[in-house]
């Protein structure tokens, strides 16, 4: 399937690389409150987490996902991802919509975090404009370089991240194309149903090995 | 792995090609949102989704054949679980290094392509790169076995004639799953022809490898680089609710900001 797609399928490796950008990012430091040292900073405590063994297992990756809710705001994001619909939602639906989508985003990419840890990022910038901000980071592999873009929304002095662009893929549009076309033709019910089978699925995958 | 062009082919890319041109299949329309209802029923959470989004342009995805697309998905995920990534689990005994340095090989054979596209976009500077990449790399980086170009701060620049066509306003078409190439469009495919045409290892002009030769070399570089990638496609295939539609639209983004650049 893949002949001749090298370039189209880097975009796939960063969402893979997503964790290892969070493991190896090394930022100068700037202004203390600006997104860019905000995000530094959850990195850097990940990277404890990381290297100290006397943690593993799933007290380990419950750490990680404490810092990982703190960074990301994935409501914003849930809210993107079912965009028109939201507003026809319940609220109940809301609810559980949004849980089930940050928990299989952490589901998805907690275990990636681990796994990288040989690519080095070389570039990163920060660019704000008014609530918003973006930063960019590239990610130096073996063979070629990733461009990682974070966006993010600053909230009562924190900065949150509400995308992740990867090689011009922005994770959160990926996903809203994904469940849209699902609502659009089994609807909304369907939907959650199909989220909890796949959160089962994945967890089970991972408790496997 | 395209083939040399039989009579007529010439021909059937020209048609092509004006379609592509004339925007026949506009695929991506941009349009602000246009799916949010209107200010009256907005809440606070929408008006911050505008606010955080509204730099952002709607990409429609135009998928008329969604069946044979479809079809195709299977048939290369088929052809990936059972063929290509064996194999390329089998090659993995060989060093990560060496299978890297066979990638930036073909890589450097890859420069006719990026330079030609370049070039054509009026891209100078990074076609010189290419040029000066391909010098340095042939020479001291041993038949492009290595990069040092890289570290003179001559970067590569992925340049396709899908891209060229993107350049000069064409639309991407709509989506195709190509058998065995993967995710593709109307626009991208037209542009995987023509550049197969000036690709040192499918032309027709020079070099004139025989037709296993070729896809054997086209195969090899597939397989090596299946062998460095960790595993992508199983991730979107383990994550995704449905993996057609999660490649679907990370190809088109993707490729819209290829052409973006």
């Amino acid at each position: 399937m893949k002949l001749m797609m090298k370039s189209a399928w880097n975009f796939s490796r960063g969402l893979s690389l997503l964790g290892l950008l969070l493991l190896v990012m090394a930022l100068p430091a700037q202004a203390a409150q600006g997104p860019l040292s905000q995000l530094e900073q959850s990195v850097n405590q990940i990277l404890e987490i990381l290297r100290n063994d006397d943690v593993q297992g799933d007290e380990r990756r419950e750490q990680l996902s404490d810092l990982i809710r703190q960074r990301f705001d994935f409501k914003t994001m849930a809210q993107y991802v079912l965009g028109p619909q939201w507003r026809k939602t319940s609220l109940a639906d809301k609810d559980q919509f949004t849980k089930l989508f940050s928990d299989l985003l952490e589901a998805s990419y907690i275990g990636k975090i681990e796994a990288y840890t040989d690519e080095e990022v070389t570039f990163a910038k920060e660019q704000i404009e008014g609530r918003k901000a973006k930063v960019g980071t590239l990610i130096l592999t073996g063979t070629t370089e990733i461009p990682i873009d974070y966006r993010l929304v600053s909230n009562n002095d924190a900065w949150l991240v509400y995308d992740v662009i990867i090689e011009g893929v922005s994770l959160v549009r990926t996903y809203r194309d994904n469940y849209r076309e699902i609502v659009r033709k089994k609807g909304m019910a369907e939907l959650l149903v199909r989220m909890e089978d796949k959160l089962a699925e994945i967890r089970q995958d991972d408790t496997a090995g | 792995m395209n083939l040399h062009p039989p009579p007529g082919l010439t021909h059937f890319i020209s048609i092509l090609l004006t379609i592509c041109l004339l925007g026949l299949a506009p695929s991506v329309i941009l349009a602000q949102d246009q799916l949010t209802a209107p200010p009256s029923q907005s809440d606070q959470s929408s008006l911050e989704d505008d606010y955080l989004w509204d730099d952002e342009e709607e990409l429609i995805i135009f998928d008329p054949i969604e069946p044979f697309n479809r079809a195709m998905f299977w048939f290369n995920d088929k052809l990936y679980f059972y063929l290509l990534k064996p194999v390329a689990r089998v090659y993995r005994i060989v060093p990560e290094p060496a299978r890297e340095s066979v990638s930036k090989a073909f890589s450097n054979l890859g420069t006719p392509v990026r330079f030609v596209n370049a070039t054509l976009q009026l891209k100078l500077k990074e076609a010189g790169t290419e040029l000066g990449r391909f010098v340095i790399n042939s020479t001291i980086g041993i038949l492009g076995l290595f990069d040092p170009a890289r570290g003179m701060g001559l970067k590569k620049h992925e340049e396709d004639f899908g891209q060229t066509l993107g350049h000069y306003g064409a639309g991407p078409g709509f989506y195709l799953v190509i058998p065995v190439f993967g995710p593709s469009n109307l626009r991208d495919g037209v542009g995987r022809i023509a550049d197969s045409l000036v690709d040192p290892i499918t032309s027709p002009y020079y070099l004139e490898l025989k037709q296993l030769e070729e896809i054997g070399l086209k195969t090899y570089d597939q397989v090596n680089d299946l062998s460095i990638d960790k595993d992508t496609y199983e991730g979107i295939k383990r994550d995704a609710l449905d993996p057609y539609l999660f490649v679907r639209s990370a190809y088109m983004q993707h490729r819209a900001a290829k052409v973006e650049e």
